[in-house]
C-alpha cells in the first residue's frame, strides 16, 4: 500500500493489515500517531474522522486507541491503532484537526480515563453526571458486581442446575460419585 | 442566522464561541429538555440566551445511557443480537444488520443471497419508517401537528408489516449472524406494496401541506445552515451533508448487501438549512419506496435465508477487528467489532451519526438562532440520543 | 413567497371528510401477528428441563424450577423453565434453541393483572389463556441454531469389514471430533443416566478446547477403562441426550474414545493423579474384568495394596475374551490394563480361586475382598441333540478366537440368541467365511443386542430369522448338523409385560448347517466360595445381593459386575468397582479398626 510505504519512511508505523480491500489497519507509535493521522488527513485524503475510540486490553496492560479515517475519493478506510500503557494514560488531542473530535475525547476521558490535554470541555460531564467509581468502560470495572452492590435482586428467584438437581434426586449417595 | 452588526447586542465570537459574562445580567441561562425536544429522544440543551436569541448552547446527554457497549462485553455473540437493536428505536435494523455483518466477516461466514435481499428490503423499510417518524417531529416542532398525525399513522402501518415479518413491532430482532430468522409470510409482499401506495399518496399531501407552507418556509429556510466545508470538520454524513450538495451516499459509494444491483441516484440539495434538509429527506422517502419496489421485483422468489452457524452456545470467533457501515436515515451508521478469539466480543463500538450531529454540530449551529427554533433545528439534524450514549 | 405557498396548506382540509385512522372506544383488541413474539408456551410433557433456554437467555430471565407432578427421571431433569417477564426481552432465542422444540411463543401480548408476581410463571405449568393458541412465534423451517445430525463416523464398509478383524469404527479426526463436540448443549442430562456418572459435558468441552490432558483427567475420575469403554460402552447416555429429541444424540462414546486415542499410554502418568502413599492395607480382587480393574484402580489411588487374581491368561475379562477384536482391539484393552498395572496393582494371571488358591486363605490374608467374576457358564438350549459335535456356545467360540485358535465351524453356522454375544459370534463366524443365520425367538425390536450390532451383523450378511424357536438338532446329511425350529407368535401378556413367544403348533422348518452356536445367556459360578463364607452371602436368582456400597452379606466381601448388576454391561461393572472402592475405604477406616 503506497500510503503505508510512504508513511513508514517518515513515521513509526507498522503492522499493515488488510481486513478488506477497502479497510486497512496500521499501528502507529504513540509519539507519531497524531502526525500520522494528520498526514493521512492532509496528504492522503482521509478527511473524514469516522470515529475515535479505545479498546481496553487489560491483560496486556494496554489501551488501544483506534482512529478510523475515511477517504471519500477512494472509498477506503484506514484504522490507525495506537498502543499505550494503561497507567496515567495521556494522548495528544486531535481537536485541531476535527472539532468533532473533542466529543470523542471527552467521552473517552469519562469512560476510560484517557486524558487529552487541551481538548475543549474535556473535564465536563458527558453521559455520567455524578459518577464517582472508576471509568466504567475499563475492563476492570465489573458491571455485574456494581449492579449487585447497587441494586437488589428480585426476591424469590431461584434456579436449579439440571445435573445437580438430578443428582440430588436420582443418585444422592456418596457411593455413586466421590 | 448570524447577523453581525455594529454595536450588536450579542457578545463577540471567538473561534465560533461567544465570549460573555453571565454575571452582567444581560444573559440568562435556561435548560431545554431533557424531555423530548421534538421527537429526538431525551437529551437537553443548556442555552445561554440574550432576549430570545441563543448566544451559547451546551448539549447534555446521559439520560438514556444503558451501557450497551459494556453489556456486550459480558455476552456471547448470539446474546448480543437482542441487545444491539435497542441502541436506536426508530431504525433498530441497522444495528442488527451491522452487528451481524461484522460478526459474519470476523467469523468468515457467507450468508445466502436471499438473506442479503431480505436484509436490504428490511433496511429500506426501516429507513422509510424512520423518516415517517421524523416528519412528525419536524412538522410538530413548527406547530404543524396534523402532519405528524398522518405520518405516525403511516409509520404504524409500516410497523404492522414489520410485526408480520419479524414478530416484533419496534425491536425486530430479525437479522442475526448467519442470515435472517424467517422468510416472508404468505401474502405479505402484496400488503407491503399496498402500504407503499398509501404512504406515497400521503407523502404528496405532506409535500403540499409542509413544503409549500408559507409559515414553514419562513421559519425553516436559513435555519442552521451547514456549509460544505463544515462537512468533514464535524463528521457530517447523510442528508445533512447531501443537502449541502455533498454527493456522498454509502449505498452508492461502498455498496453493501445488494445495493449494487439496484438502480438509484444519490439525492442532493443545494443548501443545507432546515428546509433543504427536509426536501432531501422527502425525496429520499420516495427513493426508498422505489427501492423497495425494485427489491421486490428483482429478488429471487425463494432460497435459503440462513447459513448454519457453529453451536452458538460455544461460538468463538477468531481474533480480529473490523468496521462496517451502512447508510441509515441520519447518515453513516457503523459498527466496529473487535474479537479476541473468545466467545464474547472484546469491544463493540457503535458509530451513530447523531454522535457528531447532535453534540458538536448542534452546539455550533444553535448560536444566534431563536429559542423557538431550537426544537425545529434539532429535528432538522435528525438526531437520536441513544446512539450518542450507547 | 408565492400564492401557492399560502393556499397549499389548506389542502389539509380535504382530509376532514376521510375515515379517521384512529379506533373508537371501546378499543377492539387487536390480535398480534401470526409470528408475534408474545407470552411463552411450553409443551410441558415434551420439555425435558435441559436448561438450554436458561443458558442462552441474555437477560437472565429464565430459572429452572421443580414443577409439581414432574419428577427427575432418566432423560428428564424434572425441572421446567420459569420466566420472569420483568426481565424477558422477547427475543425468542430460547424458542430457537430449545432442543426438544417444546418452547414457543403465543401471539398474546395483552394480559393485565394487579400483582407483579403474576408476571413470573412457568409456561405450560401454570394454565394461561394462551396455552393452546396456534398463532405465535415458532422457529422457522430453514433456520436453526443447533445441528441435529451427528458427524458421520468413518467406518469400514461391510464388504471390507467382514473379511478381517480390523477395527470397523475408524475413529474421528480432530476436525470431526471438534465438530461433533460443538453440537453438545452441555445440559448434563446424560450424567444421571451413565452408570458411572461420568461428567460428559466437561470432557466434551475439553475436546472443544482441544485440551486432551484435561479430558483424560475428567474421564479417569469416573472410568479407568476408557479405551475399552470408548469403543464398546452400551452408551445409555446417548439414549437420553437432549439432542436426540432434535435428531441424533451426541456421539458421546466416540468422543470419549477420541480423547483416549490422542494420548500415549506413556504420557498418562504425567497427566493423571498418582496413587496415594501406601497405607499398608491389602485388598484382594477376584476377576480382572471391568469391575475388578475399576475397584483395583480407585483403591490403589487411595493407597491400598491391590492384588488381582484372574483365571485367564490375560487381564480384561469379557472385554478381552467376550468381545471380538473388530469391535475392541486387544491393544486397547491392554492400554487400559497396563496403566492400572503401572500404578502398582499386582495382577496374577492363570490363577483360579477355588482351584489354585483357596478363597478362605484370601479371606484371612487380606483386609477386604472384591469379587467380580462375571457370568461364565452358558445356558444350554435344553433340546434334543444339544450334545452333538458341532453344537458350541458363543462364548467358547469368542474365547477360542481370542486365544488365537481357528474355530472349527465349517461352512454354515446357525446362531441362536439375540444378545450381543450372539451378534459377536455370528459376525466372528462371518469372518471365518461361514454363511450365518441368526435365530431369535422374539421380534427384532425385542433383541437385547445393541441396535448397531444388529444393523452391522445384517450388513455383513448374517441372515436374521425372528420368532423362531429351536426344536431339536440332528446329524445332517450333506452338512454336519440339521437344526429343526418352529415359528412363534407373540402373545400379549397384559399391561407392562412383554409379549411372550408361543410356538405355533405344526410349524416346523429345518436348516442344514455345520455348527449351531448357542448364545442365549450365561450364569454365574459361585462354586469357589466355600460354604462357611457363602452362607453369609445372599443370592437371588443367581445374583449376589449387595448394598449401595456393593457390600455383600459378609461385611468384608464386596462384589460387582454382571454377577450383581442386572444391567450387565462394562460401564455398570466399572461403576460397581468405583462404588465398592469407596465402600471398602469407608469400611476399612471406620469399622475394621474398632
Amino acid at each position: 500500500m503506497t500510503e503505508f510505504n510512504e508513511l513508514s519512511r517518515q513515521f513509526q508505523v507498522s503492522d499493515l493489515v488488510e481486513q478488506r480491500a477497502d479497510l486497512h489497519f496500521i499501528t502507529a507509535s504513540k509519539e507519531h500517531a497524531v502526525a500520522v493521522v494528520s498526514a493521512l488527513k492532509e496528504r492522503y485524503g482521509y478527511t473524514h474522522l469516522v470515529f475515535f475510540t479505545v479498546v481496553d486490553h487489560l491483560e496486556k496492560n494496554e489501551f488501544h486507541l483506534t482512529y478510523m479515517l475515511h477517504n471519500y475519493e477512494k472509498h477506503h478506510d484506514m484504522g490507525v491503532v495506537v498502543k499505550i500503557a494503561r497507567e496515567n494514560v495521556q494522548m495528544e488531542s486531535i481537536h485541531h484537526l476535527w472539532p468533532a473530535a473533542a466529543t470523542y475525547q471527552q467521552e473517552m476521558r469519562e469512560m476510560y480515563g484517557v486524558e487529552f490535554p487541551g481538548s475543549p470541555g474535556l473535564y465536563e460531564n458527558f453521559a455520567l453526571e455524578g459518577w464517582e467509581d472508576i471509568p466504567p468502560m475499563r475492563r476492570d470495572f465489573d458491571t455485574k458486581e456494581y449492579s449487585d452492590k447497587t441494586y437488589y435482586p428480585r426476591p424469590g428467584r431461584e434456579s436449579h442446575d439440571p445435573r445437580e438437581y438430578m443428582k440430588e434426586n436420582l443418585y444422592p449417595s456418596e457411593a455413586e460419585t466421590w | 442566522m448570524v447577523k453581525e452588526k455594529e454595536n450588536s447586542k450579542f457578545p463577540p465570537l471567538v473561534d465560533g464561541k461567544s465570549r460573555y459574562d453571565l454575571s452582567s445580567g444581560k444573559y440568562l441561562r435556561v435548560w431545554q429538555g431533557p424531555q423530548h425536544p421534538g421527537i429526538t429522544g431525551n437529551m437537553s440543551l443548556e442555552l445561554t440566551i440574550c432576549g430570545d436569541e441563543i448566544i451559547d448552547c451546551k448539549t447534555h446527554v446521559g439520560y438514556l445511557h444503558r451501557g450497551f457497549e459494556k453489556l456486550m462485553e459480558r455476552r456471547k455473540y448470539i446474546q448480543c443480537f437482542p441487545v444491539v437493536c435497542r441502541i436506536c428505536v426508530p431504525e433498530p435494523d441497522f444495528n442488527e444488520y451491522l452487528f451481524a455483518a461484522c460478526t459474519e466477516e470476523l467469523a468468515g461466514i457467507q450468508i445466502p443471497e436471499q438473506a442479503e435481499w431480505i436484509r436490504t428490503l428490511n433496511l429500506e423499510m426501516a429507513r422509510l419508517t424512520s423518516f415517517l417518524m421524523w416528519i412528525g417531529g419536524q412538522a410538530g416542532s413548527f406547530g404543524m401537528g396534523t402532519i405528524g398525525q398522518w405520518t405516525v399513522t403511516l409509520r404504524d402501518y409500516m410497523l404492522d408489516l414489520f410485526e408480520e415479518l419479524t414478530g416484533g413491532r419496534i425491536y425486530h430482532m430479525y437479522m442475526l449472524p448467519g442470515g435472517v430468522r424467517a422468510d416472508f409470510p404468505p401474502g405479505w409482499i402484496n400488503k407491503l406494496l399496498d402500504t407503499l401506495k398509501t404512504v406515497e399518496k400521503t407523502l404528496d399531501d405532506v409535500e403540499l401541506a409542509m413544503m409549500h407552507n408559507a409559515v414553514f418556509k419562513m421559519r425553516a429556510k436559513g435555519l442552521g445552515i451547514i456549509t460544505p466545508d463544515m462537512v468533514d470538520k464535524y463528521g457530517i454524513t447523510g442528508p445533512n451533508a447531501r443537502a449541502a450538495g455533498v454527493k456522498r451516499d454509502i449505498r452508492k459509494d461502498s455498496p453493501y448487501l445488494v445495493y449494487d444491483k439496484l438502480d438509484f441516484d444519490v439525492v442532493t440539495g443545494t443548501k443545507s438549512d432546515a428546509y433543504g434538509r427536509c426536501e432531501v429527506r422527502i425525496r429520499e422517502m420516495y427513493q426508498s419506496i422505489d427501492l423497495i419496489r425494485q427489491i421486490v421485483e428483482k429478488m429471487p422468489k425463494e432460497g435459503p435465508f440462513f447459513t448454519k452457524l457453529p453451536n452458538v452456545l460455544h461460538w468463538r470467533i477468531p481474533a480480529g477487528h473490523t468496521y462496517k457501515r451502512a447508510e441509515c436515515t441520519r447518515g453513516e451508521y457503523g459498527f466496529y467489532v473487535q474479537s479476541d478469539g473468545s466467545d464474547k466480543p472484546r469491544r463493540t463500538y457503535v458509530r451513530g451519526p447523531s454522535y457528531t450531529h447532535a453534540v458538536a454540530l448542534m452546539e455550533h449551529l444553535a448560536i444566534r438562532t431563536n429559542i423557538a427554533d431550537t426544537a425545529g433545528l434539532m429535528v432538522s439534524l435528525h438526531t437520536y440520543p441513544p446512539e450518542i450514549e450507547r | 413567497m408565492s400564492l401557492k405557498d399560502i393556499i397549499a396548506p389548506f389542502s389539509v382540509w380535504k382530509r376532514a371528510l376521510e375515515k379517521p385512522y384512529t379506533n373508537r372506544k371501546p378499543i377492539e383488541t387487536r390480535p398480534g401477528a401470526d409470528r408475534y413474539r408474545g407470552f411463552h408456551q411450553n409443551a410441558i410433557d415434551q420439555c425435558i428441563g435441559c436448561g438450554t433456554c436458561e443458558e442462552i437467555c441474555q437477560n437472565n430471565a429464565i430459572d429452572l424450577v421443580p414443577l409439581e407432578g414432574k419428577t427427575s427421571s432418566h432423560g428428564d431433569s424434572g425441572l421446567r423453565p420459569k420466566i420472569d417477564y420483568g426481565r424477558c426481552c422477547w427475543c425468542a432465542l430460547c424458542v430457537d434453541i430449545c432442543p426438544t422444540g417444546s418452547l414457543g411463543m403465543s401471539n398474546e401480548y395483552i394480559w393485565i393483572t394487579t400483582d407483579p408476581e403474576d408476571f413470573r410463571f412457568i409456561p405450560g405449568g401454570e394454565t394461561k389463556p394462551w396455552d393452546d393458541r396456534a398463532e405465535g412465534y415458532r422457529r422457522a423451517e430453514g433456520y436453526d441454531l443447533l445441528e441435529a445430525e451427528r458427524v458421520e463416523m468413518p467406518m469400514l464398509s461391510f464388504e471390507e469389514s467382514q473379511k478381517s478383524f480390523i477395527e470397523m469404527v475408524q475413529g474421528y479426526s480432530k476436525e470431526q471430533a471438534m465438530e461433533e463436540a460443538d453440537r453438545c448443549v452441555a445440559c448434563g442430562i446424560c450424567i444421571a443416566t451413565c452408570p458411572a456418572h461420568m461428567d460428559v459435558p466437561a470432557y466434551i468441552e475439553a475436546i472443544r478446547n482441544d485440551d486432551m490432558g484435561e479430558g483424560l483427567k475428567i474421564v479417569y475420575n469416573a472410568n479407568p477403562l476408557p479405551a475399552s469403554c470408548g469403543r464398546v460402552c452400551s452408551h445409555a447416555c446417548e439414549y437420553v441426550c437432549a439432542m436426540k429429541h432434535k435428531g441424533e444424540a451426541i456421539s458421546i462414546r466416540w468422543l470419549k474414545r477420541y480423547i483416549i486415542d490422542q494420548i500415549y499410554l506413556g504420557d498418562y502418568k504425567e497427566i493423571l493423579k498418582s496413587a496415594d502413599e501406601s497405607n499398608g492395607k491389602k485388598i484382594a480382587v477376584i476377576g480382572s474384568g471391568p469391575g475388578g480393574l475399576s475397584a483395583a484402580y480407585y483403591l490403589r489411588l487411595l493407597g491400598y495394596e491391590i492384588t488381582v487374581f484372574d483365571a485367564n491368561e490375560k487381564a480384561g475379562g469379557m472385554l478381552r475374551y467376550g468381545i471380538p477384536e473388530y469391535r475392541l482391539p486387544y491393544e486397547q484393552v491392554e492400554k487400559d490394563v497396563e496403566y492400572i498395572r503401572q500404578l502398582g496393582v499386582t495382577i496374577n494371571q492363570d490363577l483360579k480361586i477355588g482351584v489354585d488358591r483357596d478363597f478362605k486363605t484370601l479371606y484371612d490374608e487380606y483386609d477386604a475382598i472384591f469379587f467380580s467374576t462375571g457370568l461364565k457358564d452358558p445356558y444350554g438350549l435344553e433340546i434334543a441333540g444339544e450334545d452333538l459335535p458341532g453344537v458350541q456356545s458363543g462364548l467358547d467360540i469368542l474365547d477360542e478366537v481370542t486365544k488365537g485358535k481357528t474355530p472349527d465351524i465349517g461352512k454354515s453356522v446357525v446362531v441362536v440368541g439375540g444378545g450381543n454375544v450372539a451378534m459377536d459370534a455370528a459376525r466372528t463366524s462371518r469372518r471365518y467365511g461361514a454363511e450365518v443365520t441368526i435365530l431369535y425367538r422374539r421380534r427384532e425390536v425385542d433383541m437385547p443386542a445393541d441396535e448397531e450390532e444388529i444393523h452391522e451383523s445384517q450388513g455383513e450378511g448374517c441372515k436374521l430369522v425372528t420368532q423362531a424357536i429351536p426344536l431339536r438338532v440332528e446329524k445332517g446329511d450333506s452338512t454336519r448338523l440339521k437344526l429343526f425350529f418352529g415359528m412363534a407368535e407373540m402373545v400379549d401378556q397384559g399391561e407392562g409385560q412383554r409379549p411372550k413367544p408361543v410356538l405355533i403348533e405344526g410349524s416346523e422348518e429345518v436348516i442344514e448347517c455345520d455348527t449351531v452356536i448357542t448364545a442365549i445367556g450365561q450364569e454365574a459360578d459361585y462354586s469357589f466360595i466355600p460354604e462357611e463364607i457363602g452362607k453369609n452371602l445372599v443370592f437371588n436368582r443367581g445374583m449376589v445381593q449387595i448394598n449401595e456400597f456393593r457390600q455383600t452379606g459378609d461385611s468384608k466381601i464386596f462384589a460387582g459386575g454382571d454377577i450383581a448388576n442386572r444391567k450387565r454391561d462394562a460401564i455398570s461393572a466399572i461403576a460397581d468397582g468405583h462404588s465398592a472402592a469407596k465402600g471398602i475405604d469407608i469400611y476399612l477406616t471406620n469399622f475394621k479398626d474398632k
